[in-house]
C-alpha cells in the first residue's frame, strides 16, 4: 500500500480506492491535467486544495492558499485566459467574496478550462448560512454540475474542465458537505498531462476579449454570453449524469439533483417502490435538460422535486410544467412536501414520498415513545475550544478588563475562526429574548458567551466602527479577529477606522496558523501550500503601515499581561490595535515544540467557586462539588493555575 | 457474520479518532470488494465537539447517512456519544460497543445539564432492543503504550464482535498501514487488546 500522497498522483485507471468527495474533486483535475489552483480555506471545502498541494510538487503544477477567495478567483482565472487549466475552489460563503470578479469575468469567459468548485453547507455544520450557490451558476449564466457521489464528484470536476473549454466559459461544480466529507469508492481515471504553452492574444475570437470595456464593450458581451446558452442546453441532454429511467407507465415521477439523487434512491428501495416510480436523476440543476424533464412530465400524474438546497430545480420544473403538462401535480419544498430549510436525507425524502404514493412507512410507536423518554438523558455537548488554547487567554483577559473599563454594556463583535467559538452559547442553557428598550448587559459563564455580533470573514472590525459613528456611549465597542483572517479581508477596515477616525479595540488573536479548517499556513506562517518558506508577514508591521498609533502585543498565555494590555487600549481613546499571539497549540504538539508542565491539583484547596470552569478549557472538570483536571485532556498548558484564587490548580516547582 | 448490508456508526468526540476509524473499515471493504460510504458529521471545532461517522457497507448503498433505526451498530468512542448516536439511529436488535470513559461536556462542567451513568445508558438502550457491551478501552490504550490509540482498540473490540463482514486480518492490514510510522507497535497492541477483551 502506498500514502496518500502518492496514491492521489498514482496513473492507475481502473484501480479502487476510498476517497472523500474533496479528494475526489481534487483528482478530477489531476485527471484533467490542471496547471494552477489557488483556493482560501473554508470547511467543508478546505481538502480539494490540501490534496491538490499534495500532488503539486509531484506533478509540477501550482497549488497556492491565497489570501482570500477573490485573489484566489482572480489568480486561477488569470490562468485560465492564458489558455491552461485552472481551478479554484472554496466554501459557499467564500463564493459571496468573488462575486464581483465571476459576474463580470463570464462576459467573455476563458480559454483553458475553468472549474470553480464550491462546497455549500446544508444545516450549516460548518457556516454561517445555508446559501445555494447553484443559483450563482443560473445567475452567472454558466452550467453548473452536481455530483449524486464521490465518485461523480471525481468524473464531473474532470469532465468540467472539457465542458469549460467548449463553451469557452467557466463551469461550476456544486457538492455539499455530505458529498465534500463522505468518503466512498471510486474508481480512478488516466492521468492527462496537456503540455499545454500558456499564450495571450487580446482579441482571440472576439475582440477585446479580456478587457470587458473595450469594444464592443460589456452590452455586446452580455449578448456573447446570452448566445452561448442554446449549445449549453444542448450539451446537457445527453450528459451520463442526467438519466431518465421510465419504464411501464408509472403514474408518479421523482426529480433528483446532486445528492438529492442517492437519498431518493434509498427511500424509494425503503418504501419498496424499485420500477413502480420514474427517475430523473439530474447532474445539472442548471441549465436543466428540458427535454428529459419534459418527458417526465408529461408522462406521470404526479412529481415530488428532491433538491439539497433552495427550490432552484422545482422553480424551473414549475416553469416547464406549464408548457408541458399544466395538470401536473408537483411537489418540493414549495408546496411543504420537502423542508424549506436544513439538510435533507433518506428518512426525509422517504416520508414524502409515501405521502405522494399514499403508502404508510412502518413505525414502531412504542419505541419511540421511549424514545422521547430516553432523549432527556443524551445531555448536550456544547462545541469548545480545545484544551490548552491560546484563545482561551485571550478571552479570560478580554473578560476581565472588560469588567474593569468597559462600560456598563460592552459589545464584542466577532468574526470568523476558531475564535468565533466564543460565540456559540452553551447548549445546556436557555436564552430567552428580550425586548428591552435600554442597553443590556448578561453575564458570562464561559468564554463560549462573548460574542455579541459574528456574521462573516473580517465583518467585526466593520461593524465596530458602525457602533462607534452611531454615537454608542453604554460601554467599550470591540473587535476580535484572527491572523488568517486580519489578512482576509480586515485590512481594509483597519485603514477605514484610522482614516474616518473611528475608536475602539480590535484584539487580534494570532495563533500562526488558519487552525480552524486544518491548519493551513497563511501570510504569517512564512509557508506556502506546498511547503516552501516564503516571506513571512506580521500583523503589527501592516497594521502600523495602516497607521494605527496604539499598537501591544501580548502572550495570551501570560493572563495579567493580556489583560493589562486591553484594559491600557480601551482607556486609550484610540482605534487601538492589540495583537495576542501564542501558536496554536494542537499546531504545537504536532510539530513538537509544546512543553506541557506539570500540574498539581490540591483537592483540599478547592472551594469549589468554579472561575476556573468558567475559564472554559475542556481539561478542567466539575464533579462533587469541586473541580478537577481531566489527566487525559489537560497538556499543561498553566493558563488554569493563573485563574485559580485558592492554589488548588498550581504549576510544578 | 455476514450480511448483504452493514451499517455502522462510530461516534465520539472531536479528536478521539472517530473519522480515522471510520475509514480505516472503510478502506477495508474496499480492499474485500465492497461498495462503501463513509459519511461523517461532525461541527466546526478541531476539538471537543460531537463526531459521528456513518459507515455503509454492501451492494445497495448510495446515502452517505443512514437511516433512523437504520443501524446494526453504534461503535462509540465516548459513552455519552454512543447513547446520543443509539438514540437516534440504532436498530432493534443493534449493538451498542462502548468505551466507558466520559469526555465531560462544558454544559455539564458548569452545571447547565447532568452527565449519564452507564448504567442509566445501558437501560436505555435495552429498553430499545439494543445490546450494550462497555470496555474501558482508554485504559487499554494506555496499556497498549499510547492512549491516542484508543480508537483502534475499539476497532479490535469491533473486530472482536464478529459483527463485521470483514476479515479480522485485513482490518488489521489496514490499521497498519493507516497511522504514524512510529506507532504501529503500539495500534496493533491496541487492536489486540480490544480483540481479546470483548472475547473475554
Amino acid at each position: 500500500m502506498i500514502g496518500f500522497a502518492d496514491l492521489i498522483v498514482e496513473d492507475a485507471p481502473g484501480k479502487r480506492v476510498l476517497l472523500m468527495g474533496n479528494e475526489a474533486i481534487a483528482r478530477g483535475a489531476i485527471e484533467a491535467g490542471v496547471s494552477v489552483v489557488a483556493s482560501y480555506p473554508g470547511t467543508p471545502a478546505s481538502e480539494i486544495l490540501e490534496t491538490l498541494a499534495l500532488a503539486a510538487p509531484k506533478l509540477g503544477f501550482h497549488a497556492e492558499w491565497s489570501v482570500n477567495e477573490k485573489v484566489a478567483f482572480e489568480v486561477a482565472a488569470g490562468a485560465a485566459i492564458t489558455g491552461v487549466r485552472a481551478l479554484t475552489s472554496m466554501k459557499n460563503a467564500g463564493l459571496n467574496w468573488v462575486m464581483d470578479m465571476f459576474m463580470t469575468l463570464v462576459y467573455g469567459g476563458v480559454r483553458g478550462g475553468f472549474v470553480i468548485a464550491v462546497g455549500d453547507d446544508p444545516d450549516a455544520h460548518y457556516s454561517s448560512n445555508e446559501q445555494d450557490t447553484r443559483f450563482a451558476a443560473f445567475y452567472g449564466e454558466i452550467p453548473c454540475l452536481e455530483p449524486a457521489n464521490p465518485q461523480e464528484a471525481k468524473e464531473m470536476t474532470r469532465y468540467a474542465f472539457e465542458l469549460s473549454e467548449r463553451l469557452e466559459l467557466p463551469v461550476f461544480v456544486r457538492s455539499v458537505t455530505r458529498i465534500c466529507h463522505a468518503s466512498g469508492d471510486v474508481e480512478l481515471g488516466k492521468i492527462e498531462k496537456p503540455e499545454r504553452k500558456p499564450v495571450f492574444d487580446r482579441h482571440w475570437k472576439l475582440p477585446w476579449r479580456w478587457n470587458v470595456y473595450g469594444p464592443p464593450g460589456p452590452v455586446e458581451k452580455h449578448r456573447w454570453l446570452h448566445g452561448q446558452m442554446p449549445q449549453m442546453k444542448k450539451l446537457v441532454e445527453t450528459l451520463p449524469w442526467n438519466k431518465l429511467e421510465l419504464r411501464g407507465k408509472p403514474s408518479f415521477g421523482i426529480i433528483a439533483s446532486g445528492i438529492g439523487a442517492s437519498y431518493a434512491r434509498e427511500a424509494v428501495k425503503m418504501l419498496g417502490l424499485e420500477n413502480k416510480v420514474a427517475f430523473l436523476k439530474l447532474g445539472t440543476p442548471t441549465p436543466l435538460p428540458e427535454q428529459l424533464v419534459g418527458r417526465m412530465l408529461k408522462s406521470v400524474k404526479s412529481v415530488l422535486v428532491v433538491e439539497e438546497g433552495e427550490p432552484l430545480v422545482e422553480l424551473q420544473v414549475r416553469g416547464l410544467a406549464k408548457d408541458v403538462n399544466p395538470d401536473i401535480k408537483l411537489l418540493g419544498k414549495l408546496t411543504g412536501s420537502m423542508p424549506p430549510v436544513g439538510e435533507i436525507n433518506t428518512d426525509i425524502v422517504a416520508h414524502a414520498l409515501a405521502k405522494l404514493v399514499k403508502r404508510k412507512l412502518p413505525a414502531d410507536r412504542p419505541r419511540e415513545l421511549i424514545k422521547g423518554e430516553i432523549k432527556n438523558l443524551v445531555a448536550p455537548r456544547s462545541s469548545t475550544l480545545c484544551a490548552g488554547c491560546p484563545h482561551l487567554g485571550s478571552y479570560w483577559a478580554l473578560k476581565l478588563a472588560l469588567r474593569k473599563v468597559g462600560g456598563k454594556v460592552p459589545i464584542v463583535n466577532g468574526d470568523i475562526g476558531c475564535y468565533e467559538q466564543g460565540g456559540y452559547g452553551i447548549a445546556g442553557k436557555e436564552y430567552k429574548p428580550s425586548s428591552s428598550s435600554e442597553s443590556v448587559r448578561y453575564p458570562i459563564d464561559a468564554p463560549y458567551e462573548t460574542l455579541d455580533t459574528n456574521y462573516i470573514m473580517g465583518g467585526g472590525v466593520g461593524l465596530m466602527q458602525g457602533q462607534f459613528q452611531a454615537g454608542y456611549k453604554d460601554g467599550a465597542i470591540v473587535g476580535v479577529a484572527g491572523d488568517s483572517t486580519f489578512f482576509h479581508a480586515c485590512i481594509p477596515a483597519v485603514i477605514n477606522a484610522v482614516c474616518n477616525k473611528a475608536k475602539g479595540l480590535f484584539l487580534v488573536m494570532d495563533n500562526e496558523w488558519t487552525a480552524m479548517t486544518g491548519h493551513q499556513p497563511n501570510p504569517v506562517t512564512g509557508i506556502t501550500a506546498t511547503g516552501e518558506e516564503t516571506k513571512l508577514l506580521c500583523v503589527e508591521d501592516v497594521a502600523k503601515a495602516c497607521g494605527v498609533e496604539f499598537i501591544r502585543t501580548v502572550d495570551p498565555f501570560d493572563l495579567k499581561a493580556t489583560t493589562a494590555a486591553i484594559e491600557e487600549a480601551l482607556k486609550s481613546d484610540k482605534f487601538a490595535i492589540v495583537v495576542a499571539r501564542h501558536v496554536c497549540t494542537l499546531q504545537a504538539q504536532r510539530q513538537k515544540k509544546f512543553v506541557g508542565k506539570r500540574m498539581i491539583f490540591d483537592r483540599d484547596r478547592c472551594t469549589g467557586c468554579k472561575l476556573c470552569v468558567s475559564f472554559g478549557c475542556p481539561g478542567i472538570v466539575f464533579k462533587e462539588g469541586k473541580a478537577g483536571l481531566d489527566p487525559i485532556l489537560c497538556n499543561g498548558c498553566g493558563m488554569c493555575a493563573e485563574v485559580c484564587p485558592t492554589g488548588a490548580i498550581r504549576v510544578e516547582g | 457474520m455476514k450480511m448483504a448490508e452493514l451499517n455502522l456508526i462510530i461516534a465520539g468526540v472531536g479528536g478521539q479518532g472517530s473519522i480515522r476509524a471510520s475509514h480505516i473499515v472503510g478502506i477495508a471493504a474496499i480492499q474485500e470488494g465492497m461498495r462503501t460510504r463513509v459519511g461523517e458529521t461532525f461541527g466546526s471545532a478541531m476539538r471537543g465537539g460531537a463526531v459521528a461517522s456513518h459507515v455503509r457497507i454492501g451492494k445497495g448503498v448510495f446515502a452517505p447517512l443512514i437511516a433512523k433505526d437504520g443501524a446494526e451498530i453504534v461503535l462509540a468512542l465516548e459513552p455519552l456519544e454512543g447513547l446520543r448516536n443509539a438514540v437516534k439511529f440504532l436498530d432493534k436488535g443493534g449493538l451498542l460497543l462502548t468505551n466507558t470513559r466520559a469526555w465531560m461536556p462544558v454544559d455539564v462542567n458548569i452545571g447547565r445539564a447532568e452527565y449519564p451513568s452507564l448504567e442509566a445508558i445501558k437501560g436505555a438502550v435495552e429498553k430499545l432492543g439494543g445490546e450494550v457491551v462497555a470496555i474501558d478501552a482508554t485504559s487499554l490504550a494506555q496499556q497498549a503504550g499510547n492512549v491516542r490509540t484508543m480508537n483502534v482498540v475499539m476497532l479490535g473490540a469491533l473486530a472482536g464482535s464478529g459483527k463485521l463482514p470483514i476479515s479480522v486480518e485485513t482490518l488489521k492490514e489496514v490499521v497498519q498501514e493507516n497511522v504514524p510510522p512510529k506507532t504501529i507497535a503500539a495500534n496493533l497492541r491496541a487492536f489486540e487488546l480490544g480483540f481479546s477483551a470483548i472475547k473475554k
